[in-house]
C-alpha cells in the first residue's frame, strides 16, 4: 500500500512540477534575446532567423515528399525502410512578415547544408509598432550622409526624437477625439430633448447648423435661423444652440488640428532607415572565379561593381567573404566609412559565379520600438534587453493586436475588475454569513440554504457567465439604458400602474400592522407569535415582489441613456456587470469562509460578553468580528484569487481582446463601469486560440500565463501569511 | 440515604434550610424556581436566599444543576432556545424573570466568571473596561480609574500595571482568570457569579483566586459553584447542597461541614457518596 500511495503522490508531484517548469521556462525564456543565424539548405536557399529552439519531430514517409530533392535522398537514407524515424529541426523566427508572409520557419536538420551557421555581427533586430520584428542589415539613413560604420547611436537619437514627435501627434489626435466626443455629446443632448418633449428637431438642427457654418453668414440668415428656433422650449433651444456652437468650434479646431497633424506626420515620416533583408534578389552572373572571390579578401573588380550597381563608386571596395558551404557565401562589401553592403554569392556549375544584392526595405524610425543587435550583445547587454522587454510587457500598450508589446491594459483590467468585484462581494458575503451564523435560528430552511450555497460553489463558471449576460447585461443594463421596454418588459398603462401602487400600499400597511400585533401578542403565546411572524414575513415578501414588479412595469421610466440608443451603454458586457457576475461566483467562497471563521469563535467569548451586559450587535462587532477577522480576510483573498483567474464568464460579460480605454484612469469619473476591458485570462485564450497567427502569439501566451499564475499565487500566499500572522495574535498563552 | 433515593425516584422532598441563613438580609431571593430543557426538567422548585455581602457556595455532584441555577440568575440560559422556566428570582426585590425586564440592564447589575478564563482578544486595559465601553463611556481618566480600581480589586494591578496595552491573552491562566474577575467587578455589580472559577487552574493560581474571593466578600455578594469541598469550606459563609436538581440542605458553612442536619449531606461532604 505504501508503494501505491507513495507512487500516486510522486505522480501528482511530477505533474505539478512539470506544469510549473513548462510555464516557468517558456514564460521566462520568451523575452530573452537569441542569436541570429544565417544558413543554407540543400535547395540552395538562404535561411535567416533568430534561433528559438531545436525541436524533435517524427519524420515519416508521408512528409518526405514535402522536402526538396536533395533532402529527400537524405531522408530516405535516414528512414532506411522504416515508416517513421525521430529527427530534429530548427525553429527559427524569421520576422519580416510583410515581405515573406511568415513569422516562423522550421528547418529540418537533414536539409541544412551549411557546415556551421554564420552569426553576422552587424545584423539588426527592429521591433516595430506594426508588422512585428524585422531582421536585416542597416544600409543607409534617410536624413544624413554621415560616413560612419556604426550608425546605431544615430538611429537611437532619431528614435528619441521620433518618440517626442509621436507623443505630440498622440496629443493632437487626443484633442481631435475630445472635440468629436463633445460634438457627439451635444447631438445626444438634442436627441434627449427630442425624446423628452416628443418632437422632431432633426430638420431644425440641420438647418441651424448649415446657416451657422455658411461662409456668408450674414445677419439675415442668422436671423432666419433664430426664427426657426422660435416656438421651441428653452431647453430645446439651448440644446440646439450648444450643438451649433460645438459644430462651429469643432470645425474650426479640426482645421488647425489637422494642419498640426499633417505637419507632425510629415516630420515623423521624414526619417527612415534602409535595411537589407536577408532575402537575395535576382542573381547577376560575373566571370570572377569562386575561389578568387571567396578566398581573396581583396577588392571588388569593376565587373562586380557594375553587376551590383555600384559602377559609379571610385573607391576601392573591400570584400569579406563568409562561406556558408563550398558553393555559397555571404559577402560583405566595405568602402568609405559606411555600413557594409551585403551580397549573396553562389558558385555556378560552369565555374562562373553569381552574386545578388539583398532586398532593401525602408523602415520609418518612428515605427521602431526597440533596436537590438542580437549577435553583438554581451551577457549584460542581453540582460538589459530582457529587462527592457519585461518592462514593456508589464507597463506597455499592446502592439500587433496584442501579439507583441505590453500587457498593461490586461493587467490593469484584471486588477480593477477584481477590486470592484471584492467591493461588491464583501458586504454581501459577510452580512449573509453573519445572519446565518449569529441571528438565524437553525432549522431545515437554513440547512437547505446552506447546502445550496455550498453547491453554488461547484456550478461551472460559464453558467454564471450566461446568467450574468442575460440578467445583468440585458435585463438590468437594458433597464438602465432604455427603461422597461429595452429590458424586455411590457410596461403597464399608467392607470393600471397607479392602482397597483395603491394595492401595494395597502398590502404594506397590513404587513406593518400584523408585525406590530405579532410583537405584542408574542409576549404571551409563543406558538401564536410563530404563526404571526410567518404571516408577516410572507406579507413583507409579497411587498418586495410588488415593489420589484412596479419598478419593472413602470410606464414612466425610459432609461438614463435613451438618447444613446441603439448604442448600448450598460446594456452590454462591461466592467460593472463582469464584477457583479464574478461577485456572484465568489459569493459562496466568501460565505463559507466567513461562516467557518464565525463558527471558530469560542462560545465562551460570546457568553463573557453577554454576561458583561453587552447586546447582540455589540458582542458581534466588538468580540466576534475581530476574532473572526483573519478567517474572513483569508476567505476574501481566496475569493479574489478565484475571481482573478476566472475566464469563462469573462468571455461573455465584458472582456474584449483589445480595448483602447482603461476601466480606471485619470478622466472623470475615473472608474468607468460601462467600459469593456482587457483581462489576462481572456487574453491567454484569445491570443493563443483566436488570433490570426497563433504561432507568433504562442510565446506571449506562456508569458501571460506565467504572469497570471504569479498574481494568483501571490494572492494566495498573502492569504496564508495573513492568516498565520493574525492567528498568532489571538493564540492563548500556555497555562 | 433514603432522602436521596427518594429524590432519585422523583418524589418531592422538602429542603432543609438553617434558620440563621433565612434570617440574613438577602440580596437575591430564589423563589420556587424550576427550569426545563425542552421536556426535561433540570431544576425542581428551588427556594433559597443568597445573603448580602457573603459568599454562598453551591456544592453537589456533577449534573445536579448548580451551574444551571447560577446561569439562570443572570438569564444566560435565555441564549438556549429550548429553555423554559417557572417561578422567579428577586434581585434586591426586583423580579428577574418578569417579561418586562430588560435583560441587558439586568446583566449589568451582575458580574460573572466562567470555568475557563475567557479574556477577550484585546488589551488588558480594554478587557477590564469592556462593560463601560459597551455603555459608551469615552472619558479616558474615568476608564483608567475604573481599570486600576478593578485590577487592584482583582489583585492583578501589580502584575499588570506595566503592560496594560498588551493582549489579555498574553497573561498566564491564573492571571487571565483574575482579569476576568476584574472585568466582572468593573461595573460594580450587586452580585458576583462564579462558575467553578478554579477548575482550570493549578493549585497556586487557585490559592490566589481563593484569597481574592475572601477579600472580595463583604464588598460583594458572591455566589460560587464549586466541586471542591475544601474550597467551599475555606471561602464560603453559606453552603447549599444540591442533588439532581433539588436543594437538599443549606446552612452556614461551619455548621454544614461539622454537624449537618441531614445524614445525606454529611455522607456527600465526607466523600462517602458522590
Amino acid at each position: 500500500m505504501v508503494w501505491l500511495t507513495g507512487g500516486m503522490f510522486v505522480v501528482a508531484c511530477l505533474m505539478i512540477i512539470s506544469l510549473l517548469a513548462l510555464v516557468l521556462y517558456q514564460g521566462l525564456s520568451t523575452l530573452w534575446p537569441r542569436p541570429f543565424l544565417l544558413l543554407s539548405t540543400s535547395s540552395d536557399e538562404l535561411i535567416a532567423g533568430e534561433l528559438q529552439s531545436w525541436q524533435n519531430y517524427r519524420l515519416s514517409r508521408q512528409n518526405v515528399g514535402e522536402l526538396d530533392p536533395a533532402s529527400q535522398v537524405q531522408a530516405e537514407q535516414l528512414l532506411n525502410g522504416a515508416a517513421q524515424v525521430n529527427a530534429k529541426r530548427m525553429y527559427l523566427r524569421t520576422g519580416n512578415y510583410e515581405v515573406t508572409n511568415r513569422h516562423f520557419v522550421f528547418v529540418p536538420d537533414l536539409s541544412i547544408t551549411s557546415k556551421k551557421p554564420i552569426e553576422p555581427e552587424n545584423v539588426w533586430l527592429l521591433e516595430r509598432r506594426e508588422w512585428g520584428n524585422l531582421y536585416g542589415f542597416p544600409k543607409s539613413l534617410s536624413w544624413t550622409d554621415a560616413r560612419e560604420t556604426d550608425v546605431v547611436p544615430l538611429v537611437r537619437d532619431a528614435m528619441r526624437d521620433a518618440a517626442r514627435v509621436s507623443s505630440a501627434l498622440e496629443h493632437q489626435k487626443d484633442l481631435l477625439e475630445r472635440t468629436d466626443r463633445r460634438l457627439a455629446d451635444s447631438r445626444i443632448a438634442v436627441r434627449q430633448v427630442e425624446l423628452n418633449e416628443r418632437i422632431d428637431l432633426q430638420a431644425v438642427a440641420e438647418q441651424a447648423i448649415q446657416d451657422a457654418l455658411a461662409p456668408s453668414a450674414d445677419a439675415s440668415s442668422v436671423a432666419a435661423g433664430s426664427t426657426a428656433l422660435e416656438g421651441l422650449s428653452v431647453r430645446a433651444r439651448r440644446a440646439i444652440e450648444r450643438l451649433i456652437e460645438e459644430t462651429k468650434a469643432s470645425s474650426e479646431l479640426q482645421i488647425t488640428i489637422n494642419e498640426e497633424i499633417a505637419k507632425l506626420e510629415a516630420e515623423r515620416n521624414a526619417r527612415s532607415v534602409v535595411m537589407q533583408l536577408p532575402i537575395p534578389e535576382a542573381a547577376q552572373p560575373i566571370s570572377v572565379s569562386w575561389s578568387e572571390l571567396v578566398q581573396g579578401g581583396g577588392s571588388a573588380s569593376d565587373e562586380l561593381k557594375n553587376a551590383i550597381g555600384l559602377g559609379d563608386v571610385s573607391d576601392t571596395i573591400e570584400i569579406h567573404a563568409r562561406p556558408l558551404q563550398d558553393r555559397q557565401a555571404i559577402l560583405e562589401l566595405r568602402w568609405q566609412n559606411q555600413p557594409p553592403l551585403m551580397l549573396w554569392g553562389t558558385a555556378n556549375a560552369d565555374g562562373t559565379t553569381s552574386v545578388s544584392r539583398l532586398r532593401e526595405h525602408t523602415v520609418l524610425i518612428a515605427d521602431i520600438v526597440r533596436l537590438v543587435e542580437p549577435n553583438r550583445l554581451s551577457m549584460i547587454g542581453k540582460a538589459g534587453v530582457y529587462a527592457s522587454r519585461w518592462g514593456e510587457f508589464l507597463f506597455g500598450q499592446p502592439r500587433e493586436a496584442g501579439v507583441e508589446g505590453g500587457f498593461f491594459p490586461a493587467i490593469w483590467g484584471t486588477i480593477v475588475m477584481t477590486l470592484v468585484m471584492s467591493l461588491a462581494v464583501m458586504p454581501f458575503g459577510v452580512l449573509a454569513a453573519l445572519y446565518m451564523r449569529e441571528y438565524a435560528k437553525g432549522g431545515w430552511l437554513l440547512s437547505i440554504i446552506r447546502i445550496s450555497i455550498n453547491n453554488l460553489a461547484g456550478v461551472p463558471s460559464i453558467v454564471y457567465g450566461v446568467f450574468g449576460l442575460s440578467f445583468f447585461c440585458y435585463t438590468i443594463g437594458g433597464f438602465i439604458d432604455g427603461g422597461p421596454v429595452k429590458a424586455g418588459f411590457n410596461p403597464w398603462p399608467s392607470a393600471v400602474w397607479f392602482s397597483a401602487l395603491a394595492a401595494l400600499a395597502v398590502l404594506g400597511l397590513i404587513a406593518f400592522v400584523i408585525s406590530i400585533l405579532g410583537n405584542q401578542a408574542g409576549q404571551r403565546d409563543s406558538s401564536m407569535r410563530r404563526w404571526i411572524g410567518f404571516l408577516s414575513g410572507l406579507l413583507w415578501l409579497a411587498c418586495l415582489v410588488g415593489i420589484a414588479l412596479l419598478v419593472v412595469k413602470t410606464p414612466f421610466f425610459h432609461g438614463f441613456f435613451e438618447a444613446q440608443l441603439p448604442n448600448p451603454t450598460f446594456g452590454k458586457g462591461c466592467l460593472l456587470w463582469a464584477a457583479c457576475t464574478l461577485a456572484l461566483l465568489t459569493l459562496p467562497v466568501v460565505i463559507v469562509a466567513t461562516e467557518e471563521a464565525l463558527a471558530a469563535v469560542p462560545n465562551s467569548l460570546r457568553e463573557g460578553s453577554y454576561a458583561c451586559g453587552a447586546g447582540k450587535w455589540q458582542t458581534i462587532h466588538r468580540i466576534v468580528l475581530p476574532y473572526a477577522r483573519p478567517g474572513i480576510i483569508t476567505g476574501f483573498i481566496l475569493a479574489m484569487a478565484r475571481g482573478a483567474g476566472e475566464v469563462a464568464p469573462m468571455m461573455l460579460v465584458g472582456a474584449i481582446p483589445l480595448a483602447t480605454e482603461l476601466p480606471l484612469d485619470f478622466e472623470f469619473p475615473f472608474l468607468h463601469g460601462s467600459r469593456s476591458f482587457m483581462h489576462l485570462g481572456f487574453q491567454i485564450y484569445s491570443l493563443g486560440f483566436q488570433s490570426q497567427n497563433s504561432e507568433a502569439a504562442k510565446p506571449m501566451v506562456f508569458t501571460a500565463t506565467l504572469l497570471l499564475l504569479t498574481i494568483v499565487t501571490l494572492l494566495n500566499q498573502t492569504a496564508i501569511w495573513l492568516r498565520a500572522r493574525l492567528r498568532k495574535r489571538f493564540q492563548t498563552s500556555q497555562f | 440515604m433514603n432522602r436521596l433515593k427518594a429524590i432519585a425516584e422523583g418524589q418531592k422532598v422538602e429542603s432543609v434550610i438553617q434558620d440563621e441563613v433565612l434570617a440574613r438580609d438577602p440580596i437575591l431571593q430564589i423563589q420556587n424556581f424550576s427550569l426545563y430543557y425542552g421536556r426535561k426538567q433540570a431544576l425542581y422548585n428551588i427556594s433559597m436566599p443568597i445573603a448580602k455581602g457573603m459568599v454562598t457556595a453551591l456544592v453537589g455532584p456533577s449534573g445536579c444543576g448548580k451551574s444551571t441555577l447560577l446561569r439562570s440568575v443572570n438569564r444566560m440560559n435565555d441564549l438556549i432556545d429550548s429553555v423554559s422556566i417557572e417561578g422567579d428570582m428577586l434581585l434586591s426585590g426586583d423580579s428577574i424573570f418578569d417579561p418586562g425586564v430588560d435583560v441587558i440592564q439586568l446583566r449589568k447589575r451582575m458580574g460573572m466568571v466562567f470555568q475557563k478564563p475567557n479574556p477577550f482578544p484585546m488589551s488588558i486595559f480594554e478587557n477590564v473596561v469592556y462593560p463601560l465601553r459597551i455603555d459608551g463611556e469615552r472619558d479616558k481618566t474615568r476608564l483608567m480609574q475604573v481599570c486600576e480600581h478593578s485590577l487592584r480589586g482583582a489583585a492583578l494591578w501589580d502584575e499588570a500595571k506595566d503592560r496594560l496595552q498588551e493582549s489579555g491573552l498574553s497573561l498566564s491562566g491564573g492571571q487571565q482568570q483574575r482579569l476576568c474577575i476584574a472585568r466582572a467587578i468593573a461595573s460594580d455589580p450587586e452580585v458576583l457569579l462564579l462558575d467553578e472559577p478554579c477548575s482550570a487552574l493549578d493549585p497556586i493560581a487557585t490559592g490566589k483566586i481563593e484569597d481574592l474571593i475572601e477579600q472580595l466578600s463583604g464588598d460583594y455578594s458572591i455566589l460560587i459553584v464549586t466541586h471542591n469541598m475544601q474550597q467551599a469550606s475555606r471561602i464560603s459563609d453559606h453552603t447549599a447542597f444540591m442533588y439532581l436538581g433539588r436543594l437538599v440542605e443549606m446552612a452556614e458553612t461551619s455548621l454544614i461541614f461539622t454537624r449537618p442536619k441531614l445524614q445525606e449531606t454529611e455522607d456527600y461532604i465526607t466523600g462517602r457518596f458522590g
